[in-house]
């Protein structure tokens, strides 16, 4: 883990922390946070992380754009809340990662990371039927390494999905899909188009 | 407002804030009443081993206030004694005063032999728990008064009798009973002062866990010759040296899950608890757990003293959790916020610096003349009609030297407040 230290001897530019408090959820209240180290050191997977959230906070105090929303603490967060029921200054630690995590997406600086390519696979099936499908959710995410790779990854897990087949704990036929699709994706739409104009950094 | 009816003032509470606020009054000419929940005066100060920043010994400032208390007419000291209502108003307010029996009388000769009769024994609150004493007991050594007292447990099961038998001077009564009464006065001093916060609130910390996890006032104990360990600072699961040794400062203070604010002696007692182990072992080391140390002003000469100590380390960080190791020893786990590593570190002992919680938090708070804060501390209510003021910790986390300052503003208050010539 290398991970970049800030230069001590740099100004620091505020705007970034700035365009954080204004437009990431729960960024408000950031300002709050005393440096203790709490969060990083609940966190149960914060040694995987490039950044625990307490350095990842100083960063952006500190003006790190890039390196703040190329991180993949963003998209390892695993949401256990942990930093938040123990952070001592109320700080929504997961909140912030989360929209940052949104927001990293957004503007492009989301690396092809396994994190970033199952959320999107899991987003499509959603957006498409109104409901997640675990077969078409896998293989989206298995394909999206590229066709050899995803035959060989649905290969290695077949014997599972028979398993789960034969246990019942797998639907086969068509995916189940909500009441009103249309309906469903014109919301969606309609919800785009406001954070669109909404959103801008 | 009515005239002043009353000029007496009334003292609750007698820890140092409240004793030192009772003598200023009464050595300026006032009639004085200090009650006191608790067997013997002296409260949290007496528990304490040393003083920081000097590291000189409570029991001296402590005898010389108990020697201008018994000097003073003026002065009536009530102990086991706490207020369980106010009415009125300045120059007149009724206080209702409660009793708990102490089922010893003033004949008590503090000989000892009640204490040699009985084999039962009860937890012993002066030490936190820490160890146990004889169902009649001397509250600590340096008690005032100097006189015993029967657990309530031995008077319910039979044993009380053969305490009583074992007095010569018929000092032991087992028909007291809980009384109230009440008191005229013209004016209060509120001087209840703090508990330690309870560390089973902090379940990360694990203090249910290991005997070898214990809070900054426990240690006090350990460290005093008076104490469960006559002054060893060991492991308490063991009895072994405790060479390795963690404090952990902002154990409950400056957390908006525990206590918001910051109670301000922590830093510096777990620097005097840091000495203490230096002081007992040339070969231990001491790792103290801060978010940042609050030594202001001249109390900032202590703090260097310890940072010269090459075995006194301070880690920048706030542990995240305690686990207890497989060989039964507390592990601390974190991230050190200087170069971002997460650490498991086993210790011998874990100090949780757990921070002031005032008394009225959860028990009577005055609900007339003075405002109580979100917190609990205690404020005069600003106007003209004020004549109830909070001394000590009751107002706000002080240390001992500004709980005194404290306690002789509120005396010169409460003077002005009975003044019937309102100067």
């Amino acid at each position: 883990m290398t991970a970049p230290a800030p230069d001590t001897t740099r100004k620091y530019d505020l705007a970034f922390a700035k365009w954080v408090y204004k437009n990431v959820n729960g960024g408000d209240k950031l300002s709050m946070c005393m440096q203790c180290g709490m969060c990083s050191g609940s966190c149960p997977i914060g040694v995987q992380m490039d950044y625990g959230p307490r350095k990842l906070f100083m960063m952006i105090r500190a003006g790190m754009k890039e390196e703040v929303l190329s991180s993949n603490t963003l998209w390892n967060c695993t949401s256990c809340y942990r930093c938040v029921v123990r952070c001592p200054r109320s700080v929504p630690v997961t909140y912030i990662l989360q929209d940052l995590a949104a927001k990293a997406s957004e503007l492009g600086y989301a690396p092809k990371k396994e994190n970033k390519r199952f959320a999107d696979s899991f987003w499509w099936s959603a957006r498409l039927f109104g409901r997640t499908d675990e077969r078409l959710v896998t293989a989206k995410y298995y394909f999206s390494f590229g066709l050899s790779e995803g035959i060989k990854r649905g290969l290695d897990n077949l014997k599972i999905a028979m398993g789960m087949i034969k246990a019942g704990r797998m639907h086969i036929g068509m995916p189940h899909t909500v009441k009103g699709r249309k309906g469903l994706q014109a919301a969606l739409k309609k919800a785009a188009e406001i954070e669109a104009r909404q959103s801008g950094v | 407002m009515a005239g002043v009816t009353s000029q007496t003032i009334l003292v609750v509470g007698g820890g140092i804030a409240g004793v030192t606020a009772a003598l200023e009054a009464a050595e300026t000419g006032y009639d004085v009443v200090l009650l006191e929940k608790e067997p013997t005066l002296g409260g949290r100060v007496s528990r304490f081993n040393r003083y920081f920043p000097k590291l000189c010994h409570p029991t001296c400032g402590l005898e010389i206030n108990y020697q201008r208390i018994k000097k003073n007419p003026r002065l009536q000291v009530m102990t086991m004694a706490e207020v369980a209502g106010i009415s009125g108003e300045r120059g007149n307010y009724t206080v209702t005063v409660k009793t708990t029996p102490r089922y010893v009388n003033a004949k008590c000769t503090a000989c000892g032999d009640c204490a040699k009769a009985t084999d039962m024994e009860v937890a012993n609150s002066f030490n936190y728990g820490l160890d146990k004493v004889k169902a009649a007991h001397l509250p600590h050594e340096h008690a005032y008064p100097m006189r015993y007292v029967v657990a309530p447990e031995a008077v319910a099961s039979g044993e009380g009798e053969k305490i009583k038998a074992a007095c010569k001077y018929g000092a032991v009564d087992l028909d007291e009973k809980e009384a109230t009464f009440d008191l005229n006065v013209g004016a209060i001093i509120w001087a209840t002062g703090w508990r330690p916060y309870d560390p089973q609130k902090l379940t990360s910390y694990a203090y249910d866990l290991s005997p070898d996890i214990v809070t900054n006032v426990e240690m006090e104990r350990l460290a005093a010759h008076d104490g469960p360990t006559h002054g060893k600072i060991v492991r308490p699961s063991n009895g072994e040296p405790a060479k390795k040794v963690a404090l952990i400062q902002c154990a409950g203070s400056r957390d908006l899950n525990h206590l918001p604010y910051c109670s301000r002696i922590c830093c510096l007692g777990s620097l005097k608890h840091a000495a203490y182990v230096r002081e007992q072992y040339a070969d231990a080391t001491v790792d103290i757990y801060y978010i940042d140390i609050r030594a202001h002003d001249k109390l900032e000469a202590f703090y260097n003293r310890l940072r010269r100590d090459p075995q006194v380390n301070f880690v920048k960080s706030k542990p995240a959790h305690i686990i207890v190791g497989e060989d039964g020893r507390p592990v601390l786990c974190g991230e050190r916020t200087i170069d971002r590593e997460i650490y498991k570190e086993p210790y011998d002992l874990v100090v949780l610096a757990t921070g002031m919680e005032p008394s009225v938090v959860g028990g009577f708070a005055p609900t007339v003349g003075a405002v109580v804060d979100d917190y609990g501390f205690v404020l005069p209510e600003i106007g003209d009609g004020e004549g109830i003021f909070s001394a000590g910790v009751a107002g706000g986390p002080f240390d001992v030297s500004m709980s005194a300052q404290s306690a002789t503003a509120a005396a010169l208050k409460a003077i002005q407040a009975v003044r019937a010539d309102g100067a």
